[in-house]
């Protein structure tokens, strides 16, 4: 307590007053821990090579949360591929208690050890929050007969696996949104796994598959310039912005398919809660600057905090949905 | 065409901004040094520098980017030349022939033709990119799953015929690279394959530490066999830069290498390495001397050199045309554009012209920056041969190994890279090629997972390969490169029969 306490004598010489009373009010509103920042630098393990999704967001993360002094410690987003996020996994895993690491969390790290057979690794960390969302949408090429998504079942209807889906690697987002399709409207697709989202985009875009899921930043050229009909967004409602709003869901017509994609980040096992609290603050401050949401906004993402409080149960519930839409497709190895 | 040029000289108004020009330059030179090191490619330095341009104006962003892709094709050169360890993928053609080079006090003229070839085929493929690059986009997207199968079967099968020695030993080898690109997570089904169990080898076996343990690793141990009281390699000055002989050698390896890599840099699927991997094997083809590839052919660094550094710069084209990255260096293009809150897709040239034109002009004053450099350096880096070898040595261990432990930050790919330097050793001892083998490893990924996606498409007809026009003629080619070295075989045999039997027959008329 008392070395909390003069941490915080600390940032008030630091910071300034203005951001020192908000620790005070975020660190008291909460009431049974107290936020105690590591010292030294900290690493976000992250499992994609650089530039991927996951890597390009908590390098974003990173920037604002240094950069508006939120956490004044050098945050280093460290890219630990291999092993479809094992690799970070395992990282993370043996670094218990450490306060100095903590790891991006993306669907490969619930689903890996599901379509793999190894230990779930996601109730062995200790959840932070998951703030980041994003949506998908299914198109069609422009010349394709099917107009909605009704149009497209009744076309997949007429004959098995004549339709042509395009997306990465088996047991990806991909797959299992092409899953619950084909369990939501009852028929079945081709679908070809391939290297990556860029390469099925090459392929949509060179007419040899027939249809995609693509996130909204990704499919909005490809309207716009006419290479790609979309069919429905995938999410409960739709989005807001004008580029959107006239794009129904699925649910709307009558197909009951919501997926997307999520993240956020977990400490390795036994993370002193004071440090879970110190992550769980710096990240209710930085969904909350401009520059953060500008950035959300301009890659058409989601961002809403599940804290830390509510994210070890989020997390159970993503592993149980994941489970068993990669066991309909059956790529589960675990029961 | 006139709309072309004034765009560009556009472009070059924008580029020529002294904070551009200081950008650019910091880009080539980092992506010198970048390249220059085993382990961190250019995707991956580039990454690392993401964060920094966040506050910079998105075209002086992308300048800099792009200069660290391109710098990396001329830095890779280096390392492959000097200490037989490809410095990035791309270069990995390099350190076959470009090393034998400088054993023979060659190193500065394979890195002074690295660099010329490097130029020339960089300022090509911009040219062609400022003038054709929406048709070239739409001719890139004809290319799928069927043709990629096939390129990467051409690979393969022309491996047989790469080296002095036997084609059966190089089929061989590349049957055994095949079988180590086996390891790992299967492209289509998603299960674990010859992994027993480990989650690092789930992602498969990288090849820069089968490259680096079987180049680098393996000459260093080999070379402790030999007495210590070896001369230094002997560089005269007069070797140092290019003969005009030299350069009558070199002069259509740059363009053919340029040709066949900027073409397989367009592809969406290809990328710089395989592009360097076939520019070399059709140079071996139209050589004057094919005998010395694999035992220090200039023209074939020249070729493999022009092609790298060509494809870098036609990957952009299926970028900045249709917004899909060709390559993992301009995936990080794309998502530095996306950043800085440009949608990257087929509206980016008319609605950013500024961004694309600013950077088509930057690619030409970045290439002559890295001219400029690379030139005068040549001769400068071949000379740190003079070092004796047995103080050379232990610099290339650590430099190896620091290049495998960067690919994954792992102590596993380290060990790989060991195991695989014993392999090299052993290979060596037992007069076995070791390029058909990495090459294998290179291109197998490629040839499975579009195998499987052809068969897939077609719903398992094997006429895939044989309808379209592009994968007709493709086959061809791979039936001509199967078919050549038996045909030359079974024609020195019997030419041999021949001249056997007529000395016979004049011995028998006596």
């Amino acid at each position: 307590m008392n070395k909390a306490a003069s941490s915080i004598t600390r940032r008030l010489v630091v910071l300034g007053f203005a951001s020192v009373s908000a620790v005070h009010i975020l660190g008291y509103g909460q009431g049974f821990a107290q936020g105690k920042a590591p010292e030294g630098p900290i690493e976000i393990t992250s499992g994609t090579s650089p530039g991927g999704t996951p890597d390009v967001l908590m390098r974003r993360a990173a920037k604002i949360l240094n950069e508006e002094k939120i956490i004044t410690n050098p945050l280093v987003v460290q890219n630990r591929t291999g092993g479809s996020w094992m690799n970070a996994a395992n990282w993370v895993l043996n670094k218990k208690g450490d306060p100095n690491t903590v790891l991006t969390i993306a669907q490969p790290i619930i689903t890996t050890p599901i379509t793999q057979g190894l230990p779930t690794v996601y109730d062995k960390l200790t959840p932070i929050s998951m703030f980041i969302q994003g949506d998908l949408v299914l198109a069609v090429r422009p010349d394709s007969p099917a107009k909605d998504l009704k149009g497209l079942i009744d076309l997949a209807k007429q004959r098995e696996r004549s339709i042509k889906v395009g997306g990465s690697q088996a047991g990806s987002t991909d797959h299992m949104v092409t899953g619950l399709l084909e369990k939501a409207g009852g028929v079945k697709f081709n679908y070809i796994p391939f290297d990556g989202g860029g390469a099925a985009q090459t392929a949509f875009l060179g007419g040899n598959v027939d249809m995609i899921v693509l996130t909204p930043s990704e499919i909005l050229p490809l309207m716009q310039s006419n290479k790609a009909r979309p069919l429905a967004v995938l999410s409960e409602e739709r989005r807001t912005e004008p580029e959107f709003k006239d794009l129904p869901t699925a649910k709307e017509q009558g197909l009951d398919v919501v997926w997307g994609q999520s993240w956020g980040l977990a400490g390795p096992p036994d993370t002193d809660p004071a440090v879970v609290k110190f992550w769980n603050d710096a990240i209710q401050k930085l969904v909350a600057t401009d520059a953060w949401k500008s950035a959300v906004n301009e890659m058409f993402l989601r961002s809403k905090v599940v804290p830390a409080s509510q994210a070890k149960e989020h997390m159970a519930k993503m592993h149980q949905e994941h489970l068993a839409v990669l066991k309909d497709i059956g790529m589960a190895k675990t029961q | 065409m006139l709309d072309t040029l004034l765009s560009l000289g556009h472009g070059l108004d924008v580029a020529l901004a002294p904070t551009n020009l200081l950008f650019i330059f910091m880009g080539v030179c980092l992506g010198q040094i970048i390249g220059a090191l085993p382990g961190i490619g250019p995707s991956a330095g580039m990454a690392l520098l993401l964060p920094i341009t966040f506050g910079i104006p998105p075209a002086t962003a992308i300048m800099m980017l792009a200069g660290i892709m391109y710098g990396g094709m001329y830095g890779g050169t280096l390392t492959s030349v000097l200490v037989n360890v490809p410095g990035e993928a791309a270069s990995v053609m390099t350190a076959v022939d470009g090393n034998q080079l400088a054993r023979q006090g060659r190193a500065g003229a394979a890195l002074s033709v690295s660099a010329i070839g490097s130029f020339l085929a960089g300022i090509g493929a911009v040219l062609a990119l400022a003038f054709v690059a929406p048709a070239l986009a739409e001719f890139a997207l004809r290319f799928s799953s069927p043709e990629y199968f096939l390129l990467a079967a051409l690979g393969i099968t022309a491996t047989a015929s790469i080296g002095a020695g036997s084609p059966l030993k190089a089929l061989l080898m590349a049957v055994l690279g095949l079988v180590i690109a086996l390891v790992g997570t299967d492209p289509i089904l998603g299960s674990a394959r010859l992994t027993f169990g480990t989650s690092e080898l789930l992602d498969g076996i990288d090849f820069l530490p089968v490259a680096i343990g079987l180049f680098g690793i393996a000459e260093v141990l080999n070379s402790l066999e030999r007495s210590f009281d070896t001369n230094p390699m002997r560089t005269r000055l007069k070797d140092m830069w290019l003969s005009a002989k030299d350069w009558a050698d070199c002069r259509m390896a740059i363009l053919r290498g340029g040709l066949v890599g900027f073409f397989v840099g367009l592809m969406p699927g290809a990328g710089p390495t395989v592009a360097a991997i076939l520019a070399y094997v059709t140079e071996k083809r139209f050589s004057r001397h094919p005998e010395r590839f694999g035992s220090g052919a200039l023209d074939g660094v020249a070729a493999s050199e022009s092609a790298n550094n060509s494809a870098a710069h036609g990957a952009l084209i299926p970028m900045l045309a249709l917004g899909i990255p060709g390559s993992a260096s301009t995936a990080v293009l794309l998502a530095a554009l996306v950043m800085q809150g440009i949608r990257p897709g087929p509206a980016l040239m008319t609605e950013q012209p500024d961004l694309v034109w600013g950077l088509v002009a930057s690619m030409f004053i970045g290439n002559v920056f890295l001219l400029v450099l690379n030139l005068p350096l040549a001769p400068l880096f071949a000379a740190l041969l003079r070092i004796p070898y047995e103080y050379l040595a232990p610099g290339i261990l650590v430099i190896s190994l620091i290049g495998a432990f960067a690919t994954s930050l792992s102590l596993f790919s380290v060990g790989l890279t060991l195991f695989f330097g014993m392999i090299g050793y052993l290979m060596i001892k037992a007069d076995l090629p070791r390029p058909p083998l990495v090459l294998a490893v290179v291109l197998a990924q490629l040839m499975e997972s579009s195998l499987r996606q052809s068969l897939m498409l077609s719903e398992g007809s094997l006429m895939i390969f044989f309808e379209r026009p592009l994968s007709a003629l493709l086959f061809l080619l791979v039936l001509a490169s199967l078919a050549l070295p038996a045909i030359n075989a079974f024609m020195r045999v019997r030419r041999e029969r021949h001249h056997h039997n007529s000395s016979q027959f004049t011995f028998t008329a006596k």
